[in-house]
């Protein structure tokens, strides 16, 4: 059975990958495929398998993401806190403005409005992010935690995939000792009549 | 009247008493009791038609019925808990934009104002800023939607591991 099709009859069982708006679909399957290229005729029970664990290596790409951004988050707060241009506490603004300005897609005034916070509150951009790293410590090490459970469901799987692969070619030796036995058989009957005594 | 009919009935109007949260803080509080993933109830996979299916695929791979079984309702075990992690993640509690941006101090004259047509004393509206402030305070502290959906998704790791086990275990009991 090929590969695809082998992927296709198992897919209504496992849903199909969820992604996330902005994600892609093909970067998705091309990860499938290339762990399914590295399995010399896979079982639909390993295609399975083996597109679990392409998703975990999607989710951990998605945790590693989450890392940068918590700390974006963390510093949005920081700069709200620390500034005075406001008496709320208006922390989506500050938020939107400081990520384009980090990505270097902010505008003049918006890269002059960051400065002036950031100088008001006496901070260069790396003391900002120091900082920012204290504060999310606790949810950056939930991250942490997200992603190394991910590592030990690949482990899973991975063994998993392994013993159905160590399965597959202990039935196939012993059926091909099986068909040597059967080939021999009635040679063997024909010797012993053979060697009988008349 | 037996002593023991007295305790029932004293129960009963006590109980009578007890209508639930009372305030705004107790209501929120309760509203949020319902809010669950749905892993902890158990599974019926054997009545479902993907088992069935599912059991019969792994069948052609030489498998044992009992195994093929064990296998199936380990995969659909573990697809059910990172669909619940996928949404968990998709869908974290909306951040209050309101209570994390309002300004407590501000808002002081309007409780002020609020409250002077019932006739309650300056405690009162003392009482209700600190009321918003530990509302504000609780609410800053979840942090914005990364954190929450990280500290929402950080619950389920228990499941993903207990899923995976019952699913490795399955796969290599042969």
């Amino acid at each position: 059975m090929p590969v695809d099709h082998k992927v296709s009859s198992f897919l209504p069982f496992l849903s199909s990958p969820k992604l996330l708006p902005n994600e892609s679909g093909a970067e998705f399957e091309s990860g499938l495929q290339s762990l399914l290229s590295e399995l010399d005729n896979p079982s639909p029970l390993a295609v399975a398998l083996i597109s679990q664990l392409n998703e975990c290596l999607w989710w951990i790409k998605r945790h590693t993401v989450d890392k940068e951004l918590l700390l974006h988050e963390a510093m949005a707060r920081l700069l709200s806190k620390a500034g005075s241009y406001s008496e709320t506490y208006d922390n989506r603004k500050v938020s939107e403005v400081l990520e384009r300005y980090l990505n270097g897609r902010a505008d003049k005034d918006e890269a002059a409005w960051i400065d002036e916070i950031l100088s008001e509150s006496k901070l260069t951009l790396s003391d900002l992010r120091i900082r920012a790293f204290k504060d999310a410590a606790r949810h950056i090490k939930m991250v942490d935690d997200l992603i190394h459970r991910q590592h030990q469901t690949i482990r899973h799987l991975q063994r998993s995939i392994d013993s159905i692969d160590y399965k597959s070619r202990l039935i196939k030796r012993m059926d091909l000792e099986l068909a040597a036995l059967e080939s021999k058989q009635p040679v063997k009957g024909a010797l012993t009549l053979d060697d009988k005594p008349s | 009247m037996t002593t023991n009919h007295r305790r029932t009935l004293a129960n009963r109007c006590n109980a009578l008493k007890s209508t639930g949260p009372r305030s705004v803080a107790g209501k929120w509080v309760s509203s949020q009791n319902s809010r669950k993933h749905g892993l902890n109830s158990a599974p019926d996979f054997e009545s479902s038609l993907e088992y069935q299916a599912l059991v019969d695929l792994i069948a052609e791979e030489g498998f044992s019925a009992f195994v093929c079984a064990d296998i199936a309702a380990g995969l659909l075990n573990y697809r059910r808990v990172m669909d619940a992690y996928y949404d968990t993640y998709t869908s974290p509690e909306p951040v209050n934009e309101f209570m994390r941006d309002m300004s407590v101090k501000g808002s002081m004259p309007i409780f002020r104002e609020m409250l002077s047509a019932s006739g309650s004393e300056p405690d009162d509206v003392r009482d209700m800023a600190a009321f918003f402030a530990g509302m504000q305070r609780q609410e800053r502290r979840k942090g914005g939607p990364v954190s929450r959906r990280t500290t929402d998704t950080h619950k389920l790791i228990r499941y993903q591991r207990n899923g995976i086990a019952r699913l490795s275990r399955a796969v290599r009991q042969d």
